[in-house]
Parts: structure tokens; sequence; C-alpha cells
């Protein structure tokens, strides 16, 4: 049993000294879990896709829109239960700095296919019924303040209106995702209402539809559903790729995937820097103990206790510093999150995270410790007690 | 009203030059980090901006943000191309007006993977209107009204097929690609063909933007005033300079964020390394300020001497990141556009205003990082400090 009272007072002996180490170390641990949850919560959605779902989209292009007339003929693919009508509106509320995404959706597949979208107010039967009604996710909803009920204006970038004037939804519900795959900022509305108005003349933009998401029914094989419709639009007009829910979210993973490389190589520099120089200004503090190191050998402690203090001072003090950390990313989650917003949803600090960040706490500390406790430990009295510093 | 001699300052750096190092290098790091990103956003922004030109205006259709979400039926582009008389028409030759189609198509990369490439359907007006700019550096020009196109030379070793000789297939259409371009912009990262050709291949029956040079003296600001309330055609017109700055602007926005965010936090810790070694430095030197003292410095004197010698450090570590980060300069990168969805190549630019930021911040961190351990040697008392040793 080293004695703990004289660790604590040897690293309190110089509180600013502690207050700095410790504090950078709280920085690298900090920047370690903020890095990890950004790349967790951009492959969330990839992991939580669902086995039953496919999704059918333009194997030219994302922005290429496919014939109305799929729609049915995929419905009458053999192992296809559902298929539902998927456009991105790409409009945005008041201000275009104001994102979130928009979705229109077959209304009543939408309710069928996706069981993780989860009411938290309002009705589906509402949604159902009104042609303008929506549903937000929590997220946006709470970050301006839509209520079941009011009118939603979001003005239509892709699809602007013709006079001028903005699309005006009516919020009929809000909703949580259970699951990762759907995040909490979207707002659906009716694929009908957009085909109407597009119709119509009341609004212009690209006819067609972005992707079909397709349910497959129970027991279907799934690679032969998708060759099957794969095969049926060979020879055009337009070429799709049907891929798994999975596939498909994975690709905006790797289309955007050089900036989280970018971001984690960075911030791993910086952190590795920042530990470099915690580690140095540790081990400088520790060649300074020699002295005290050679009084506590006169006194007659042994070679094992003597090393034990040097360890855990430095253990300690990481303790200390990458449990701030730790503490730090646990606590900041909710804001982190918030200030990502619903441009980036998703972030969440896991217990995976801090148990990695746990580790590499201690990693530090064994690495600070061991080299002085060794030394320490080696040491005779007359050198220890010879040196001045 | 003596000042101790700066050369006490520098004489001491040199003495404890592990700690010195350590410091610079914390810094050097820091500023390396915040330098380098910046340096990025640099080359990114200059890319659009500096090869815009503002003799040629890009018109749009109204409300519609970039090329991929406007859209211009065949009628109304007849109608500006032939009726506009603001565009220049040489009595000798066709008017300087082109329309183009574009869309962003999914392509493999050369290492696996995929990626948004952009397409553009180009009039031989195209070519009049920006002349020299591009330039055929491989192979030859796509012939006119046939299944041919040439890439731009950024694409060659980054995207599969994209070699001069290769087979493009769109859709179902096989295009040859018969050259390779060069341009001093964005237009490297395209590949460009027959729009007709194009456009029957890829079933958009539509125009994207419409290009044109202006006439001599023509007021741009009364012509997008005209334009917009146009009865016609309304549109939104910008010179290509500025288009192309509006696609850079939320791309720089996060690259200016990400900087200004790791710059903080290693900042802090920065600070934190720095203000340790001077308080190291400190302590070593109790000794030395009491002489300082007796022989009638004023403490301020000993403040600003302390200061003085953090900011050198600082000054020290600026130059150091600003050496790391210089072989960065004209280094090739590739990045995601967000805002067009497509992949950009562009270079490193490590200008002097990003110098300039990197040196001011370094300059920050010592002034922040010596500030406390310069108070403390200023509140030491003479007889207090020489009896320590």
């Amino acid at each position: 049993m080293p004695p703990f009272q004289l660790v604590w007072r040897n690293l309190t002996k110089r509180k600013a000294r502690f207050l700095l180490t410790a504090g950078s170390l709280a920085i690298a641990i900090f920047l370690l879990c903020l890095l990890r949850s950004l790349v967790v919560a951009l492959e969330a959605g990839v992991k939580a896709a669902a086995a039953d779902r496919l999704i059918v989209q333009s194997k030219v292009s994302l922005f290429v829109y496919l014939p109305q007339a799929y729609g049915t003929k995929i419905a009458a693919v053999e192992g296809v239960e559902r298929v539902m009508r998927w456009n991105w509106f790409g409009g945005y509320y008041q201000d275009q700095g104001n994102f979130f995404a928009q979705f229109a959706c077959d209304q009543d597949e939408l309710q069928a296919i996706y069981p993780e979208i989860q009411l938290v107010d309002g009705s589906w039967d509402d949604f159902q019924r009104d042609r303008q009604a929506c549903i937000v996710g929590e997220a946006t909803a709470s970050k301006y303040g839509f209520k079941v009920g009011d009118s939603v204006p979001i003005i239509g970038a892709l699809f602007p209106k013709t006079d001028g004037t903005t699309w005006d939804f009516r919020v009929a519900g809000i909703y949580k995702s259970t699951k990762k795959n759907v995040d909490d900022a979207t707002l659906f509305f009716h694929y009908k209402y957009l085909e109407n108005a597009l119709d119509s003349g009341e609004g212009s933009g690209p006819a067609g539809v972005g992707i079909f998401v397709v349910k497959m029914s129970p027991g279907a094989d799934r690679t032969e559903v998708m060759s099957r419709i794969d095969a049926m639009f060979e020879q055009g007009p337009q070429v799709v790729q049907t891929t798994t829910e999975a596939e498909f979210q994975a690709q905006f993973v790797s289309m955007i995937g050089n900036v989280p490389l970018f971001v984690s190589s960075i911030g791993g520099g910086v952190m590795v820097a920042i530990l470099l120089a915690a580690l140095n200004t540790m081990l400088m503090a520790a060649r300074e103990q020699t002295r005290d190191i050679g009084v506590l050998k006169a006194l007659g402690f042994g070679d094992g206790v003597v090393a034990g203090v040097l360890l855990w001072q430095s253990l300690a003090l990481c303790a200390f510093g990458g449990g701030a950390g730790i503490l730090l990313a646990a606590s900041t989650e909710d804001s982190v999150a918030r200030m990502l917003g619903t441009v980036f949803p998703g972030y969440e600090v896991t217990a995976g995270t801090l148990w990695s960040a746990a580790g590499a706490t201690l990693l530090v500390g064994l690495v600070a410790g061991v080299g002085p406790a060794l030394r320490a430990r080696g040491l005779s009295v007359i050198d220890a007690l010879r040196r001045t510093g | 009203m003596a000042l101790v001699p700066l050369s006490y300052n520098l004489r001491s750096l040199v003495v404890r030059r592990s700690a010195t190092l350590l410091t610079v290098l914390g810094i050097g790091a820091t500023v390396a980090v915040l330098a380098g990103v910046l340096a990025l956003q640099q080359g990114f922004a200059t890319l659009f901006v500096e090869n815009g030109r503002d003799d040629v205006v890009v018109f749009l259709r109204q409300g519609s943000t970039n090329e991929g979400d406007s859209v211009f039926s065949l009628e109304r582009a007849q109608i500006l191309m032939k009726t506009l008389p603001d565009i220049e028409r040489p009595i000798d030759g066709p008017p300087l007006v082109s329309a183009e189609m574009y869309l962003a198509v999914r392509r493999e990369k050369v290492g696996g993977g995929e990626t948004n490439v952009p397409i553009r359907g180009v009039q031989q007006g195209t070519f009049r209107i920006l002349g020299d700019d591009i330039r055929v550096v491989e192979g030859r020009a796509f012939a006119p009204g046939t299944d041919e196109v040439v890439v731009g030379s950024k694409l060659a070793d980054r995207i599969a097929d994209c070699r001069v000789g290769d087979t493009l297939v769109l859709n179902t259409t096989p295009f040859r690609v018969v050259g390779m371009f060069d341009h001093p912009g964005p237009f490297k990262s395209e590949i460009w063909g027959d729009r007709d050709r194009l456009a029957e291949a890829l079933e958009r029956p539509v125009f994207n933007r419409v290009i044109a040079k202006l006439k001599d003296g023509v007021d741009l600001g009364e012509l997008k005033e005209r334009m917009e309330s146009d009865p016609q055609v309304p549109c939104k017109v910008m010179t290509e300079r500025e288009y192309l700055g509006s696609q850079t602007t939320a791309f720089s926005f996060v690259l200016r964020v990400l900087g200004a965010f790791l710059a903080a936090i290693m900042g802090v810790a920065a600070v934190f390394t720095a203000t340790n070694t001077m308080l190291a430095a400190l302590a070593a030197r109790t000794n030395e300020i009491g002489i300082l003292l007796s022989l009638g410095f004023k403490p301020w004197a000993i403040f600003a001497s302390f200061l003085f010698e953090s900011l050198v450090l600082g000054l020290l570590g600026g130059i150091v990141g600003c050496l790391m980060a210089l072989p960065l300069n004209g280094v090739d990168t590739g990045a995601m556009n967000f805002q067009t969805f497509t992949e950009v190549a562009f270079a490193f630019r490590v200008t002097p205003q990003v110098m300039v930021v990197a040196v001011c911040f370094s300059l920050a961190l010592g002034l922040l990082g010596g500030a406390l351990p310069a108070l403390r040697a200023a509140s030491l008392r003479p007889t207090q400090a020489l009896r320590r040793d």
C-alpha cells in the first residue's frame, strides 16, 4: 500500500503546474471523445438500417429522377410488399441558413414502412387526412418552436412556387425516431401535395421520383429482389441501382467521407501533440523529485514503495485530467448536439467512446509513470541525494 | 525607468533550450493546424473566385442558388439567347451566348468508392466565350453532335474511365473520351461534352444555365433588376465571378469554423504548456530575480521582461508553425463541396494573410501563457527571492 497522502502532497506542491497539466490532459481527452462521437454519428445511420428495406435510385446520378411509372412496375415484382415514393424537397425555412431536410413521401406508406417513426405529439390520422399536413422531427420542432397545429412556411429552392409564395405545411405531428437511421430533424409531407402542385402549374421543378423505398415481403430473398428490379430497367429509359438501406446510407458517408477523415486526422495529430506535451511536463516534474526520492530511501522506505509513489502520482494526475475531460464530454453532449443541430444530426457520446477515452487516459498515466518509477527504484541513496534540482 | 536588458531573456531561452524547444513546438503545432485549415480554405475559395470572369454573366432560374437547381425550358432559353439586346453579337460571327446542361453524375473513384462528378453539356458558344481559358492538353476537342467527351485535367488520376481513349457509359449510352482539357478554375474537375447528345443520353431535355458575354458598357445593376421582373423569362443574373464565389460560402464557412474551433482547443492547451514552461523557468530563476530586484530594477520591469520572454516564445512558435505549414503550399487535394454535392480538386494556398493570422495567433498564445508567470515574478520581494536556492 503506497502512502497516498504523500502522493497527494507531491501532486499539490506546485498547484499551478498540477492544474495546468491536468487541464491539458482534460482538453486532449475531451477532443478524443468529441471526434470519436462525430464519426459514430456518421456511421450510426448505416448500422441501424433495416434489413427488409431496399432503395431504388438512379444509377446515373443522385440528381436524376425516375419515371412515375416505375412505381407500379416495382410493386409487381415478386418479393416486394410495399413501395413508397420519396423526394428530396430542398427548401428552407425563412432563411437559407435555417437548414433541415424535407421529404415528400407517400404518407400512408411512410407509417407502414417506417415503424421507427413514433409520434410523440399529434396523430397519424390527422397527418393522413389533410393533404397539406406534415410531421416534423423533435429536434427541428424544438429548434424553431413548431407545435402541432402550427403552419410552417417553406421556401422551395428546388421546387419554387410559381407565384413566388411559400409552401405552407400544417404540423399534424411531432415524431421521435426509435432508431438512428431516421434522424429527428426531418419534415415529412404528402407526395400527392407536391405532385398536384406540379401538375396544376402552381409549383415548378423536376417531375419524377427521387427514390423508391421498397419493403420486401417476409422471407423474400434480398439479392434476388434487387437483381429483379435492376434487370427490369436495364434498357432504360433510366437505369436504376437497387441497394439495401445500409448501402444507401453508406454512400452519403463515403461522399462526404474525406471530411470526417480530415477532421479526425487533424484532431488526432492535435491530441497526440497535447498528450506529448503533458507527458513531457510530467517527466520533467518527476526528475525534479530526485532529491525527495533520496530522502525517502534514506528514511528507510523500500524501493517498491518509492516506485509506487511515483507511479501513483502519474496515474492520479491522469485520472484528474482524463476524468475532467470525460466529464466535460459527457456533460456537453446535449449542447454540442444542439449546436450541430439539424445540419448534422445524431451526435452521441456513447459508452464505448467514454471507455476508450478512459483507456487512453490510463495509457498516458502508465507511460508517464513507469519510466520514473523504475528509475527511482534503481537509484541509490547517495546518487539521489547528491543531485540538486 | 530602466528595463531589464533584453539579452538577459534571450540568453535564458538558450540556456533552457529543451524546455524552450518543447514550448515552441507546442505553439508551432497549434499554429500549423490553424494555418493548414486556413490554407485549405484559401485554396478552395480562390480557385473559384479568382478564376471567375467579370465580363461573363450567368443566367439562372429565379430563386435557384446553383446550376443544379436551375432549369430553363428549351423555349425560354431560346428567347433569352435570341432576343436579349445586352449580349455581345459580333457582325462577323455568331453571338457570344451559350446554353448549358449540368448534372453531377455518380462515378467510381480510382481507389474505390463513389463520388459525384459534374458533367457539363456545352454548345460551341461556351468555347467562344471562354476563349483561351480552356486549353486542350491531350488528344483533341470533342466533335459537335457526337458521342464524345473531354475530361478535366484533375479527373484522370482520381476518377475511373477518365483517361483519353477510355469509354464512359452514361445511363445506357457509351461516350468516348477523346481529349483532356485544362482550365485555371473549377472546370478542370468536370467532364464536358456536346449538350444535345448528353441531354439525350441522360434524358434531360432542358438547360440548366445560360452564359453570355455582355456588350461593352452594359449596366450590370440595371440588367439584374430588369431580368428579375422580365415578363417572359424572369431570371437571376450574376457575373461568373459572383456566381463562383457564391458556390464557396458554405464550405468556406465550415472550414473557418473548423479552423477556429481546433485553434481554440489547441490554443488553450498551448497556453497551458507555455505557462508551465514559464513557471518552471521562474522557479529555476527565483534567485536571479532577487538579484535583479536588489540591483534596483522595478517590479514592472521584471514583469515586462518575463512577458517579453514569452512573446519571443510565441513568435518562435509562430515561425515554426508557418514553416511546418509552408510545405503544404501547392499540394493538391480534393474535397466535397456540399453546396453542389460534387467533388472539387484544388491546392492548399499558404497566402501572406494566412501567415499573418498565424503569427498574430502565436503572439497571443505567448502573451496569455506569459501573463501569470510574469505577474508572479513581479510580485516577488528581493529578500524572499534571494533566500531561495
